[in-house]
């Protein structure tokens, strides 16, 4: 990981032990013979938030530790390595949008439904070119899913408008 | 009770209902574990029903069935699609994922399940021996004991992954944060809840489990630039280990076998600590440090013997203290009331029959797990040669299955994409997901525990290193952490040896 990462990680590990510490404190504390709601997560919150600021401090030495020219070249590669590493996460950033819209659809249109529909996109997102397969493979999917977890196991899923 | 007495009760698992629910139920857990999400307490709590027409303890053989059969099957999606099907199987997918990506999947199933089958043998033995001293032992575990049994699993294990310890750690406390959701385990208090009812009982295990392994898996299969790795046909005489693999894994197995034993014992998560421990262990003594995380073999199978030990070992606080500590021996203890038998100090007196019947129905469940898993090697490992186009949206859709079923909640399915997300974040900034799991799993313990240790000795911190087995936690506990700085330290001063 470069040290650019490094600090990034760290802060954001500061950041979230600092939030958690301050909403801990909408907990009672009560006493230490009989400690509250609140005791436990606030120790956690304090450990992370010092581990993370240890580590930031560790990055920053380093970082500081390494000369102008050296932190301009690592700056400029980091930048391109960056820019060549995440061309492919388009897909990723995609699929996520998709994932968000089955979850939204599931409520609306029920679980079988929008289950045929997400698979057969998030299987066109992935590789393949044509739609009949994606298709007959996510007929296959919601069939097995229904047979299996709502026939056989009695599990209940949403249903929506359609089914 | 003489030798002779307990081999009787053993073999009541003989017994043709027994065997056929022993059966059926290792089964079943194959099943459930082989499908991501969908763990062994649900699946144990929607046959409960059935199994109270089978009497109690083929109902209870079948129920405990299930639990083991689940520790395999939850292995082997571990290995071959990076989703573990419970928690225990976690850490396999460390290496037994590493093993499949290198055509090594039959290999790593074959170990898994011999493993599996020598570690659950000899905890049927070490019970038959040990239970009834053990389980009077086990009463010496107070609150304060408890709280500094976490303590030290998370000192041990945040060395899992070998590569920071800052880092492990600071995942562990995010994993221990996340168990703080829910309602307070001492007051009933609502926390951190948002409002949201879902999340009153707490983040789904299941959830965050499936998230940070199948779905960051898909997502970072997707992104990947490069074409994935085609995974080469693998030969009838690959299918199985070589005999290199089978003489590098006699000692994980051996040692596994008995670290799970011993640490099943503990009240406490204990098939998936055992798995964790055994890692580390295994990591820390091999001479092949370099290929664990790459798919080294002795990753697969110690932690594969521990988990199934622990499994054995584990029913040892559960029937004699009548104390469960997961959700899947919860829901085991459940049954048992059901069935009108109390677990407690006086179930080995009063009913040795479904005591040891259930401890013997491991050692057949072993036994057919293993005859029924190793023929299917084969069909396994072709399960990684589906093109990702198939694979993935199959993956997607049991992970959703798996995290909705464990509550019948939608808000599950929405935290599992969250981890998901998260745990493709950490991978691009380096972060192994494990550690965040175990302090999931060890986060109530720890609170419950510390919580009720400062409340029976008034407030007075020194009560949670009073008493002798707390001081030589806290002892082992610190030299873990000093020691590796010593050495060190002792590498880098050494003449030739230092940077």
């Amino acid at each position: 990981m470069t040290t650019r990462k490094e600090i990034a990680s760290n802060l954001a590990v500061i950041l979230f032990g600092a939030v958690f510490l301050a909403y801990t404190t909408r907990y009672p504390l009560d006493t230490w013979e009989n400690p509250g709601p609140a005791v436990f997560p606030l120790i956690l919150g304090a450990v992370l938030t010092i581990l993370g600021a240890g580590q930031l401090v560790l990055a920053l030495w380093k970082f500081t530790r390494r000369n102008h020219r050296e932190k301009q070249r690592d700056s400029g590669r980091s930048v391109r390595e960056s820019l060549l590493r995440n061309s492919g996460e388009g897909k990723a950033l995609r699929l996520i949008a998709v994932f968000i819209l089955y979850l939204l659809m599931m409520q609306w249109i029920g679980f079988f439904v929008s289950t045929f529909l997400f698979a057969i996109i998030s299987s066109r997102l992935t590789e393949t070119t044509n739609w009949g397969r994606p298709m007959a493979l996510s007929a296959g999917i919601t069939l097995f899913c229904y047979l299996l977890f709502e026939v056989w196991l009695k599990l209940s899923f949403p249903r929506g408008i359609l089914f | 009770m003489t030798d002779h007495g307990v081999l009787s009760f053993l073999l009541t698992t003989l017994e043709p209902v027994n065997f056929a629910a022993c059966f059926i139920g290792a089964l079943i857990g194959t099943l459930i574990g082989v499908l991501p999400g969908l763990g062994p307490a649900a699946a144990m709590a929607m046959v409960i029903p059935l199994t109270l027409k089978l009497g109690p303890t083929a109902g209870l053989i079948m129920l405990a069935g299930i639990y083991y059969g689940s520790m395999y099957g939850g292995s082997t999606t571990s290995i071959l699609v990076n989703v573990p099907g419970e928690p225990a199987s976690v850490v396999t997918t460390l290496d037994g994922y590493a093993m499949a990506r290198k055509g090594r999947a039959g290999a790593a199933l074959a170990i898994s399940a011999i493993g599996s089958f020598v570690a659950g043998t000899f905890s049927v033995i070490a019970l038959q021996f040990f239970a009834p001293l053990l389980a009077r032992s086990a009463l010496a575990f107070g609150p304060a004991e408890y709280f500094v049994l976490t303590i030290l699993g998370v000192v041990l294990l945040s060395n899992l992954t070998g590569k920071s310890r800052s880092r492990s750690l600071i995942l562990m406390m995010i994993g221990l944060i996340l168990s703080t959701v829910g309602m307070d385990p001492i007051g009933g208090l609502e926390r951190f809840s948002f409002g949201i009812e879902a999340a009153q009982g707490g983040i789904s295990f299941i959830a965050i489990t499936t998230g940070l392994f199948g779905v960051a898996e898909v997502l970072t299969v997707l992104a990947a630039k490069e074409k994935p790795i085609e995974v080469l046909p693998v030969r009838f005489h690959e299918l199985y280990p070589n005999r290199k693999e089978m003489k590098r894994s006699v000692g994980p197995i051996a040692r596994g076998s008995v670290l799970g034993f011993l640490i099943g014992l503990l009240p406490g998560p204990a098939a998936t600590m055992a798995s964790f421990a055994s890692y580390g262990l295994e990591r820390s003594i091999s001479k092949h440090k370099e290929d664990f995380g790459k798919g080294s073999i002795e990753g697969v199978a110690g932690p594969e013997s521990a988990n199934n030990a622990a499994a054995g070992g584990a029913m040892i606080p559960l029937l004699s203290l009548g104390l469960p500590f997961t959700p899947a021996t919860a829901v085991l203890l459940g049954g048992m009331l059901l069935h009108g038998v109390t677990p407690g100090p006086f179930l080995l007196r009063d009913r040795p029959d479904v005591f040891w019947g259930v401890i013997g129905s491991f050692y057949l469940g072993n036994m057919m797990l293993l005859i029924l898993n190793l023929p299917l090697v084969g069909v396994f490992a072709k399960i990684v040669r589906i093109p990702n186009h198939y694979l993935m949206p199959i993956i997607l859709v049991l992970c959703a299955i798996g995290a909705y079923g464990d509550n019948g909640a939608l808000f599950d399915v929405w935290v599992m994409l969250g981890a998901g997300v998260l745990g493709y974040v950490m991978r691009k900034f380096d972060y192994e997901p494990a550690p965040l799991v175990v302090g999931l799993v060890l986060g109530p313990v720890m609170e419950r525990s510390f919580r009720q240790a400062l409340i029976i000795s008034r407030g007075d911190a020194s009560g949670l290193w009073a008493s002798p087995l707390c001081l030589a936690m806290w002892g082992i506990a610190l030299l873990s952490v000093i020691l590796p700085l010593i050495f060190r330290r002792s590498i880098l001063t050494t003449p030739g040896k230092g940077i």
